[in-house]
């Protein structure tokens, strides 16, 4: 019954969004505010009923409810509540219901929050938004509806894919969808302003939170993908562009492009039809990862996920890119903008340059992405694109970047002399080069691991030197203690700190990075009782454990590790067996240190007693875990920035930037 | 009408992209094409699942070879169980015109064995070794897959997933003609 009505409650949401597309329009056009105001009702009441459907759907996996066959096919009676909830977005048609849910939440914080503000462009903005909730609650009432009921009603489900059980992958798609589909509030705003032949600055500066809201989500969970493959796939690495990985990448990079050269529009008036595309594609590029990790075109490690409704999502975006472009370009001549770079010393260019490289990572990414289906096509031959073609062409790019952090740092608006520089990177080139010999004395001799070290240093050093210059000011002209200065220094432009804070924690995902370098392997058999040397530890095999877990057995190595002698820890590698499905899955155990990760898999369990293990050492890599919490403090900084609601003439006569 | 070039680039651009995607559409990603193929098969000697008999791969010369990868744990195996077992009885029983042989990968002999009963496998099983040499040997990307090696010990064909009843039949066939061509 509840499920009949959560059905009901997703075809109201489609009638309301699509009187959300239409409404907004028609007010514009007949000059009635009332009928805009109704649209910007009927966005919150996509919610309500939005939010009924989700429930519904919740209720039925808490209460084992398999008449949804949705429940029946993903979850199972002695599946953990924790995964009876993640179930909601494992597989697909619940993932299409929880990407709807969040984009109506975040509608309806537009439609709620910008009331008063933004009038000219908001009609357009919900109509844009509406658009693209018809299409998930057209997909949602037709093809993936997950309250479909079944009968006869089968005791118990098929349980859910053992691998989604852990617990990163209960938060890393929520966290993934969050970004892809925050994304579409800045699209939303942008399109409006298209649409309605708005093109001053208002855009940029509205979404600026919400840009770097859907980056910060973005950026997360991609972490926790990692996070996931390294504990869960016991293959010891975190990364393996694979397609999907490379599908959540892409819009993370021309978005991460966008974060930066919008700021050339706010502060300069610079790029407007630049950051427009930048929008379109960050956006086309959002939906299109969903469309290769749902339907199947390219071989992934996460086809558990695959359906049939690939070709709506390709015919959506090739509706949304078509239409899009079609509208910029038909506004081109309001976008063409005064200003350009005016010399080559500039912040300004620093952007353009960083921009390039994002966009060149992006495009690195992509061909390697559908370049098997490129040589399908054209030469009928299979193949498949291996990390060493991206490492190869994206790790210099990337130290670029990293490198290009601190140079844009110190670098002046406009103008930047040669000398200024020379006096200005003195010391952050000094602190590279005393860390340069350091870890050549430490014994580090690979090439890219170097680079990494003496490039990191030299954008560490500049971030915390732009940063001590600026509190040293506060401190001589203020006169309050040095911590209360620091404070001030941080408060006052919030913006510029919380950028430096994300970009200290781009240098420690560097640094864990760089680990890849020199990471080793080893394969070994212990028998019970007879310890082995391995990587300076000594490792003793104590025998094979069976135990169960949540609703898995568990048969794991027991292991004691040793340095020198000492007794270190005692570590569990293990193989799960869950009821459900009869694979078996590694359940890896890991001991971190800041120097490296000892990382065990178990491969097998033989019958002479003996453990077939796959050891990694994994160097450094903790250190770009650190990186989370960075990102997480630097993004919250960054958000306390309130940016002025202002056209664009009146910021630059406030930066007396005006005329120039 | 709008006349920027820049906008039917763009234009263009997107109809490439969305024609590719459409395209891999009609085409299976798993397919990639074993270097193997035309190669003489890796030889290992293997110990019959329940112990007794071994078999070397390479003293079956002569004989065309089905070499199924499978393993308890797969789901798609219990798919293919029964073709397999349907092939041994027909062709290699009957006529004695085929081996058929399985070997599992990443496995454990009692659960390897409990699967064989219960989809009523009788054709050669058995075990890959703790390494999983064989499996690496052959580049398998997964189970199963189902490797057709002709009477010279050549790799003929490699079948990625499940075999189907068809694809089996005109394997056999195929290898038995490509020797008839040949005398």
């Amino acid at each position: 019954m509840t499920n009949h009505i959560g059905y009901i409650c997703l075809t109201a949401a489609l009638a309301v969004s699509l009187y959300g597309v239409v409404a907004p329009h028609l007010g514009v056009t007949r000059n009635n505010w009332n009928l805009v105001r109704s649209a910007q009702f009927a966005t919150i009441l996509n919610l309500g009923f939005v939010f009924a459907a989700s429930v519904a759907l919740m209720r039925a996996f808490l209460t084992d409810d398999f008449s949804v066959s949705f429940v029946f096919q993903n979850s199972s009676v002695d599946l953990p509540v924790m995964y009876k909830i993640a179930a909601f977005w494992g597989g697909m048609d619940g993932s299409l219901l929880f990407w709807e849910l969040v984009l109506a939440l975040l509608s309806a914080v537009v439609a709620y929050r910008y009331q008063r503000s933004n009038r000219e462009v908001i009609p357009y903005v919900i109509v844009t938004l509406s658009i693209i909730h018809v299409f998930l609650l057209g997909l949602l009432v037709t093809y993936s509806n997950p309250l479909a009921t079944q009968y006869p009603i089968p005791d118990n489900g098929r349980g859910l894919n053992p691998l989604l059980q852990h617990p990163a992958m209960a938060a890393h798609p929520p966290m993934l969808y969050l970004g892809y589909i925050a994304f579409s509030i800045p699209f939303a705003f942008a399109m409006g302003s298209l649409l309605r032949g708005k093109l001053d600055n208002e855009w940029v500066v509205t979404t600026r939170r919400w840009t770097l809201f859907a980056w910060f989500f973005l950026t997360v969970g991609q972490m926790l993908g990692g996070q996931w493959a390294y504990e869960e796939l016991g293959w010891g690495g975190y990364w393996a562009w694979d397609p999907v990985e490379n599908a959540a990448f892409m819009p993370w990079l021309t978005g991460t492009a966008f974060l930066h050269s919008v700021m050339l529009q706010e502060k300069r008036n610079m790029m407007k039809v630049w950051n427009m595309t930048l929008i379109i594609v960050t956006f086309g590029l959002s939906i299109l990862g969903t469309f290769i990790v749902r339907s199947g075109v390219l071989n992934s490690v996460h086809a558990f996920a695959q359906s049939e409704i690939g070709p709506a999502f390709l015919i959506f975006i090739a509706i949304v890119l078509v239409l899009a472009f079609t509208l910029m370009f038909r506004r081109i001549k309001l976008l063409e903008s005064r200003h350009t770079a005016d010399t080559l010393l500039s912040k300004e260019s620093t952007f353009l340059l960083n921009n390039l490289l994002f966009i060149g990572i992006a495009f690195t990414v992509f061909l390697g992405t559908v370049f098997p289906l490129v040589a399908e096509a054209v030469r009928g031959t299979k193949l498949s694109v291996q990390a060493p073609f991206f490492n190869t062409i994206i790790a210099p790019l990337g130290i670029g970047l990293l490198g290009l952090v601190g140079v844009c740092t110190l670098i002046a608006w406009r103008h930047s002399s040669a000398s200024y520089l020379i006096r200005n990177f003195r010391w952050p080139v000094a602190a590279a080069a005393v860390v340069l010999a350091a870890a050549a004395l430490l014994g580090v001799r690979h090439g890219g691991a170097l680079t990494v070290f003496a490039v990191g240093s030299f954008t560490a050093a500049v971030l915390f030197m732009d940063f001590g210059r600026a509190v040293a000011v506060r401190h001589r002209q203020g006169g309050g203690s040095w911590p209360s200065s620091a404070f001030q220094t941080v408060m006052r432009n919030q913006q510029r700190y919380g950028g430096m804070v994300i970009h200290l924690g781009v240098v420690f995902v560097f640094f864990g990075l760089s680990g890849n370098y020199f990471r080793s392997e080893h394969n070994l058999t212990l028998l019970p009782g007879k310890p082995v040397e391995v990587a300076g530890y000594q490792l003793l095999y104590k025998g094979m454990k069976v135990y169960p877990e949540g609703n898995a057995t568990l048969h794991a190595a027991e292991l004691e590790l040793y340095r020198d002698g000492e007794f270190l820890d005692t570590l569990h590698p293990a193989r799960s067996f869950y009821p459900t499905t009869p694979e078996p899955l590694t359940e890896v155990a890991i001991r971190r240190t800041l120097a490296h990760d000892f990382y065990i898999a178990l491969a097998s369990e033989n019958e002479d007693g003996s453990a077939t293990l796959r050891i990694l050492v994994n160097p450094l890599v903790i250190w770009a875990w650190f990186g989370f919490p960075l990102f997480t403090a630097g993004i919250a900084l960054a958000m306390l920035y309130k940016p002025r609601t202002l056209g664009a003439p009146a910021v630059e006569k406030r930066l007396g930037l005006a005329g120039s | 009408m709008i006349r920027s070039w820049k906008f039917w680039l763009v234009l263009a651009g997107i109809a490439v992209v969305v024609g590719l995607f459409a395209y891999g559409f009609t085409v299976d990603p798993k397919l990639v094409q074993s270097p193997l193929i035309g190669k003489p098969a890796p030889d290992f000697t293997v110990t019959r699942l329940g112990g007794g008999e071994t078999l070397h791969l390479a003293e079956l010369r002569g004989t065309p070879v089905i070499l199924n990868f499978w393993a308890s744990w797969c789901v798609a195996c219990r798919d293919e169980a029964a073709l397999l077992e349907k092939a041994h009885r027909r062709y290699g029983l009957e006529s004695g015109d085929v081996r058929v042989i399985g070997i599992a990968i990443q496995d454990r002999p009692e659960a390897a064995r409990a699967f064989a009963e219960r989809y009523g496998k009788t054709y050669f099983l058995a075990l890959d070794g703790e390494a999983g040499d064989i499996a690496l040997n052959y580049g398998l990307y997964g189970v199963p897959e189902t490797f057709f090696i002709d009477r010279d010990g050549v790799i003929h064909h490699k079948q990625v997933g499940p075999v189907t009843w068809e694809g089996l039949v005109t394997q056999v066939n195929a290898m038995a003609g490509q020797q008839q061509a040949k005398r």
